[in-house]
């Protein structure tokens, strides 16, 4: 890209430049946050081209929005991803055909498709290990109810339809799950921090 | 029903509505509690960050070229540096683009150079505005003179129509649409509507003439009003036909809906001459 002067920048103060007009700092944003985004929306919608669909939407609102983003409410990187992600769940819930997941044990996989063939870069392979090994320390029911609301974009009532318990304990296992799982990614010192690649 | 909850509830309910997992009663019960607890509201803040995390657990999967492409080529014409933006070429999924129509003349044609004059007076305001505010880097100004300026253009193209907005309730709001067939864009012009909630939005829509807006609507736009007073002006693009009509419902926040959720505050059918 172009704007190699970027690189150096922080997340906010590329979406300030990006609320001045700036493509090439939207771009540096891009290449931060277009892959973990792609691999989210990936992981939810089946389709391709919706998940490409739901990256551009996210990236535009961006450009359109983003004299709108508060620094005091979170990082760039949460705000993305759970744009990402809130627009992901909403094309999987009206496209019921989408889902992946009919089994709550399907549900619990995270491994890559062979069929993409992505090599792992060393920081991002880095950082999922450890998301990853924070939700392996989760006894198996929370982590089971955190991936079918988090990937499969089910709801509380459904999660519990599809385990067998009812929404109550639902409730419960994610407000632990959760929990437990800001606990091990503060340990692992990943929470909050931007993730800006150099 | 409304029975109290103790504050342990609400904080159980916090996980779920950062999950997006929330069944629609606990959401709502669980937005108004939001609203005036600041408790809660750091709390969501942070689960925010640990949900976000999550993301990182997804097998990695490299985007195609293009979607950068994509999105380069709809902001090119609003970047400051356009000429350094390359025209990137249209992907194959790109939809065609719609064929010139002829639209009626008729009394929302007339209106036209009216609105084009007062759009051109707007947009001097708005440039003045824009010229004292500089120094702060108002973006909320540009964005709005960019808008005037595309309206002003869209009043002078033949093929625009104008398309009143009627609330649909004693709200005060006024809105309307300039729309071009030709180019599936416009711009929302708007006054008065009701402030929103947290993490609440509006969401422009456009319909095609006899659908149903529960399956057919399109969405043009998210946007939250501004606290000041005056009028609002915002660009979008939608699927735009003979007929589209056009409504706006407040909708969840911030990326509003696929498809309309609520009854709409404010809608509008191009008049027939």
């Amino acid at each position: 890209m172009r704007g190699e002067a970027y690189r150096g920048l922080r997340d906010d103060q590329l979406v300030e430049l990006v609320a001045q007009r700036d493509a090439d700092a939207l771009e540096a944003l891009y290449e931060r946050y277009g892959r973990p985004a792609y691999s989210l929306a990936r992981r939810i919608l089946t389709e391709e081209t919706l998940a490409q669909d739901v990256v551009q939407e996210v990236f535009l609102s961006l450009w359109r929005d983003a004299h709108r983003f508060d620094a005091g409410r979170g990082t760039v990187a949460t705000y993305l991803l759970s744009m990402t992600h809130h627009r992901a769940v909403d094309v999987v819930r009206r496209e019921e055909k989408l889902r992946r997941w009919r089994t709550s044990d399907e549900g619990l996989e995270l491994e890559a498709d062979p069929k993409v063939g992505v090599e792992d870069e060393v920081e991002a392979s880095e950082r999922r290990a450890e998301v990853q090994a924070a939700l392996g320390e989760l006894p198996a029911a929370q982590r089971e109810a955190l991936l079918l609301a988090y990937f499969g974009g089910y709801t509380q009532r459904e999660v519990a339809a599809l385990v067998g318990v009812p929404l109550g304990t639902v409730k419960t296992r994610m407000a632990a799950g959760i929990r437990k799982l800001k606990a091990s990614l503060r340990d692992a010192g990943h929470e909050e921090q931007p993730w800006t690649r150099q | 029903m409304d029975t109290p909850m103790s504050h342990s509830e609400y904080e159980e309910l916090a996980a779920g509505y950062v999950l997006g997992a929330l069944e629609p009663d606990d959401e709502h019960v669980f937005q108004r509690h939001l609203d005036g607890c600041p408790i809660c509201e750091a709390n969501v803040r942070e689960l925010e960050a640990v949900v976000g995390e999550l993301a990182y657990a997804a097998p990695p999967a490299d985007p195609p070229d293009t979607v950068w492409a994509g999105i380069r080529r709809e902001i090119r014409s609003e970047a400051i540096r356009p000429d350094a933006i390359p025209q990137a070429p249209a992907p194959a999924q790109a939809p065609a683009p719609a064929p010139p129509r002829a639209r009626r003349g008729g009394p929302v044609q007339r209106l036209l150079p009216r609105l084009a004059a007062a759009a051109a007076i707007l947009l001097l305001v708005g440039l003045s505005v824009w010229n004292v505010n500089l120094r702060d880097q108002n973006a909320t100004y540009r964005d709005r003179v960019a808008a005037l300026q595309e309206a002003t253009r869209l009043a002078n193209d033949p093929t625009a129509s104008l398309v009143a907005l009627n609330a649909e309730g004693p709200t005060g709001a006024r809105a309307a649409v300039i729309v071009s067939s030709r180019e599936d864009r416009g711009v929302l012009l708007i006054e008065n509507l009701p402030p929103l909630q947290r993490n609440r939005v509006y969401e422009l829509w456009g319909i095609p003439a006899g659908a149903d807006p529960a399956t057919a609507a399109e969405k043009a736009l998210v946007f939250v009003p501004l606290r000041r007073q005056g009028t609002q002006t915002l660009e979008f693009e939608v699927p735009i036909q003979p007929g589209t009509q056009f409504a706006i419902t407040e909708e969840p926040g911030p990326g509003g809906s696929e498809k309309p959720t609520s009854q709409p505050l404010l809608a509008g059918a191009p008049s027939t001459a």
